[in-house]
Formats: structure tokens, sequence, C-alpha cells
């Protein structure tokens, strides 16, 4: 029954900063196991209803549904938690200071244990639920191709690899849902078909629906099978990727005409 | 990687577990190798490393600048006073309630002055403890305002058949040993449980922290509640090693000492706290015999550490460690 229902539904998302309508009534769903794009020219929006979606900017008016469940104005850390959608950011971030395996542990760490309390315990209980999520790093560790630098501080490490230390961070909780916000923006093509072939396997192997902020058009069109195209704070149009590469007003949008 | 260790070990011997061994040896033989006036200021050191430890939970670990240590400091030395001298309690009970009271009040004062950031953080803790003198000032039932809190007895001991009280200062320096390990037991087990690494993670990036779950608010309130444990139990050592407590116990100089203990011995690192809490109490308390020397001492100490040591003392020790352990 509840699998006819999209995994997230958003509707009538609004947002301003001042007298700006950053988000103006933006509804849209991400079915189960799909890969959906976000694009749009700077300053359409994108950013802003991803951070009200969520939870790290409170809209304005609309509500968010992630799985059936109301979440709207729960709490960016209660999102990632309990409804298991994770997001990452359009500037890479990491923990600079810890090594690779330590930036996997601690995010898994709140899926792992069943309170705050519990991550208080260094008992045999603790011990074994880290050396389990500790397993689960090194299998993304080797998937994201960073086992020779996993000892390293992810501060010392290149943007790109830093970028697939914060992706596979994000699969560490056996995510349902992960938002990417421009998952290619400064990175050699190199490390560009990695991160394509990470989601993939995630897509694929491990059940996990996205939605990508991209401006790299090659690979909106390679791995999604759906864009929704954002302007000035509305949506613009929505559909195959291939029909909205044609579409003028997307076009316009992009070329401020 | 398995076929470099035995390699390195083999290379240079390993003497940190005898050099442990002889630490231990002389820290417990220090009232009978130094003069009374040493073994004071061990006490004293012994009784600020507390505070500090809690206060490195929170700058070090977390990553939240706090003045606040002095008060809940205060709040300790005052709560476990009371108690003693109302009901002649013994002073494990005193102990355990001036933590509890320091811990449970940190809460309320917590919740608003976590909302705030960085700077203006900072200047909330440090209006704690300005308040907290003037509400030992001026509450004259309760603590007798600029009078006093005196007549707290010496330590008292109950357990079991065996009732014995501490009044040396061979005495104080062993109880206030014990307590200071038992309180770096506890610091370990908090830094290396998975909180601990959520700690650091606040530390390091809080929204990155935020986005992967990690609940942080209730974290840096739980670290704030615990820091002010520490201090609290530091607070009745200090009231009953010297019996009186007065309103000067909350005061500004107190929480920059501790936090000049947990910087310039080096923040998130637990050898760090315990060698600025011996390095500026115990030099300064040592230095009290020559007054005009000691402030030019101490402030030689923070230049140094300033110019040479910008992560403070302990990345050194550590380096010096493992070179003792036969690394290179």
């Amino acid at each position: 029954m509840t699998n006819h229902l999209p995994l997230l539904d958003i509707r009538n998302l609004s947002k301003s900063y001042g007298a700006v309508k950053a988000v103006n009534d933006v509804s849209m769903h991400i079915d189960r196991g799909e890969i959906a794009g976000l694009i749009g020219p700077n300053g359409s929006g994108k950013s802003t209803f991803f951070d009200c979606s969520t939870g790290l900017a409170r809209p304005d008016s609309g509500i968010v549904v992630l799985d059936g469940q109301d979440i709207t104005g729960w709490s960016l850390n209660r999102i990632a938690r309990e409804g298991r959608m994770l997001r990452s950011f359009q500037k890479t971030v990491t923990f600079r200071a810890l090594d690779v395996e330590e930036n996997l542990i601690i995010a898994g760490q709140m899926f792992a244990f069943p309170s705050i309390l519990s991550t208080f315990g260094v008992g045999k209980r603790s011990r074994q639920r880290i050396s389990g999520l500790r397993e689960r790093a090194h299998e993304l560790i080797r998937m994201a191709g960073l086992w020779d630098v996993r000892h390293q501080p992810a501060g010392n490490l290149s943007g790109g690899q830093q970028k697939l230390i914060q992706f596979a961070s994000m699969l560490m909780p056996e995510p349902k849902l992960i938002l990417l916000d421009e998952p290619m923006a400064g990175i050699n093509p190199k490390i560009i078909e990695r991160v394509v072939e990470t989601i993939l396997y995630a897509n694929k192997s491990l059940g996990v629906s996205f939605l990508v902020i991209e401006h790299n058009i090659d690979v909106v069109t390679s791995i999604c099978r759906r864009v929704i195209v954002l302007d000035q704070g509305t949506k613009l149009v929505e559909g195959l990727p291939q029909d909205i590469i044609q579409d003028q007003r997307v076009r316009e949008a992009y070329l401020g005409g | 990687m398995s076929l470099t260790q035995p390699s390195e070990q083999a290379r240079r011997r390993d003497y940190r577990v005898p050099l442990g061994i002889l630490l231990f040896v002389v820290a417990l033989a220090a009232p009978f190798i130094g003069s009374r006036y040493v073994v004071h200021s061990l006490i004293i050191a012994l009784v600020f490393m507390l505070p500090a430890h809690g206060l490195n939970l929170l700058v070090g670990y977390t990553g939240l600048l706090s003045l606040a240590q002095a008060a809940f400091f205060g709040i300790g030395a005052y709560a476990a006073g009371l108690l003693a001298v109302a009901y002649g309690t013994p002073f494990y009970v005193n102990a355990v309630f001036a933590g509890l009271v320091a811990g449970a009040v940190a809460l309320p004062l917590g919740v608003p002055a976590l909302r705030l950031r960085s700077t203006s953080f900072v200047m909330c803790t440090l209006g704690f403890v300005i308040i907290g003198q003037a509400i030992s000032k001026n509450w004259i039932s309760l603590t007798r305002g600029d009078m006093g809190l005196s007549g707290i007895p010496k330590p008292y001991f109950e357990l079991g058949p065996l009732s014995f009280s501490i009044s040396g200062t061979t005495g104080f320096y062993y109880l206030a040993l014990a307590i200071g390990v038992l309180a770096t037991l506890a610091v370990w087990a908090v830094v290396r449980s998975p909180a601990g690494r959520n700690m650091v993670a606040i530390r390091e990036n809080e929204t990155l922290a935020e986005s992967l779950g990690v609940p942080t608010w209730h974290y840096k309130l739980i670290v704030f509640m615990l820091s002010a444990v520490f201090a609290g139990v530091g607070g009745s050592l200090y009231a009953h090693y010297l019996t009186v407590v007065s309103p000067l116990t909350f005061q500004m100089y107190y929480s920059t000492t501790m936090l000049i203990i947990v910087l310039g011995g080096g923040a998130g690192m637990i050898s760090g706290t315990i060698f600025g809490s011996l390095l500026f109490v115990g030099l300064t308390e040592a230095l009290r015999i020559t007054p005009e020397l000691r402030m030019i001492a101490y402030g030689l100490c923070l230049l140094v550490l300033v110019f040479w040591f910008k992560r403070g003392f302990a990345p050194v020790i550590n380096r010096v460690w493992n070179a003792i352990g036969g690394a290179k």
C-alpha cells in the first residue's frame, strides 16, 4: 500500500529572505528507487529548497512528507537520524582533523546506538557496535577507492577525495534518500566517474533514492530519469532529461532571456 | 604493515612502562621527597586539575570556549562547605553533593547560553562568574556574605566500622591524588566513548555533525553539565582543604587560570591538562615565596607558550612519550 506513495512528497514549499522569495510555492516528489535531478540557474532557489526540505532552514509555509510521515519543522539531525534522509553540502565538508575511517564511523554512530546516553558507554556492548561500524566503514572505504589513505586526516586529501569521504559517510547509516548539492563541482573528471559509479551502486545495490543538484548536464542526463527545473524560486518544468534540454523555457532561463 | 611493526619495536626499546611506574612512584612518594610547601603546591595543582579536566571536555574536545568554570567551582565549594558545616556529613557525600549541585545549576544556565554563538557565549559565561560572586556576597542568610563560610571540617570518612578524618597535608595530598586519578580516568572514559567522538565532530564541524544525525545541542548541554560536575567536585576539595570559602572563590582569575591550564597544556589532550595543572598552578604556588618573581615567571611562561607552543605543551609531551616508547 504505502509503496505507491512517493518517498518524499513536498507540497507548496515557500521561503523568503526579507523581500526575496527564494522558494515560491514549489511542489515535487521523489519516488522510491529514483534518481531525480534538480537544475536551474544560479540563485534559482535550489539550495534554499534543499535547506528547507532537510531541516537546515525552516520553510515559511508548505509541508514535507517523508515516507508517509510529516517531517516539516524537524531539525536537521532528527531528519537524518529518524528519517534517514541525508544531505551533502555544496562546499565540501569533512572532519578535517580526523582520519577517513573516523569520519565514517562518526557518520554511523547515531544510527548504531539507541540513545544519546548509550553513546557514553565504553563497555563491551559499545565496543561491539563500534567494531560493526568499522567493518561497514571499511567496505565503503574500499568501494570509494580510499583504502590506501584511510588513516590520513581528511583535511590532507584532495577536494575530490574529500567529496568521496562525504559521500561514503552518507552511506554509513543505510539511508533511504540522499540529497546531493552539486556533487561534481570542482573535481577532476576521473573522480567524477568514481562519484557517478558510487551513486549508481548505492542506487542499485543499496536501494538509495537520490535528488541531485548538478550543473554538469552530461552527468544529469546520464544518471537521472527525471529532471526538475527551478527558476527564480518557482518550478519551471519537469520531465525526461532529453526533453528538458530541448525545452525553450529552460534555455531562456539559463541564458537570462 | 605487519612486517614493519616488529622491526620498529626492535630498533629501540620501549621505556614507557618503567617510566610510567617511576612517575607513579614519584607521585606516591612526593610527600616524603618534597618539602611541605611543595606538597601544598601539588595539592593546589590537583585541586585545579579537576575543573581543568571538565573545561578540557568543553573547550578541547567540544570546541566551546567557556569562562564559567570558576562559577561552578565556587558553587561546588559553597555546596560542600554548607553541607559539611550544617550536617557534618562525610567528605564523599559532600563531594558528590557539590558535583551534583554544580551540574544541576549548569542545566538552566546552559539552556539559554548554548543558544548563543561563539563570542556571545563566552561573554555570557563570564557573566555567570560575576553573578555567582554577587549572589554569594548578598545572600547573607545562607553564605554569610563577605565574611565567608568558615569552620569547614577537614575531610572526614566513614567506611563501615572505620571512621577517620584527614588532617595533615600528607593525608590531604593522597586524597587529592586519588580523586585526581579517578577524574582523569573518568575523562579518559568519556573521551574514548562514542560520545567523545561526537564531541570532536561538533568541534570540527557542527553543521556536518548535525547533518549526520548527531544531536549537537543535546551533546553540548550534556558536556556543559559534565564540565560543571568536575568543577563542583574540585570546589569541594578546595573548600575542605582551605576550610574557608568566601565570595572570592568566584573570581575571573580562577576561570582564566583554568583556561590557561587547558590551552597551555594542550587543548583536547588529557596529558596536556595534567601537565598544565602542574606547571601553571604548581609553579605559581611554588613561586609565592618570591612575590615579585612570581608574576614575571608566570608572564614568561605565557610568552613562551604563545610564541613557541601555539598548540600547548601536550604535542611536545606526546612526542617525547612516543620517543621513549621506541618510535622515531
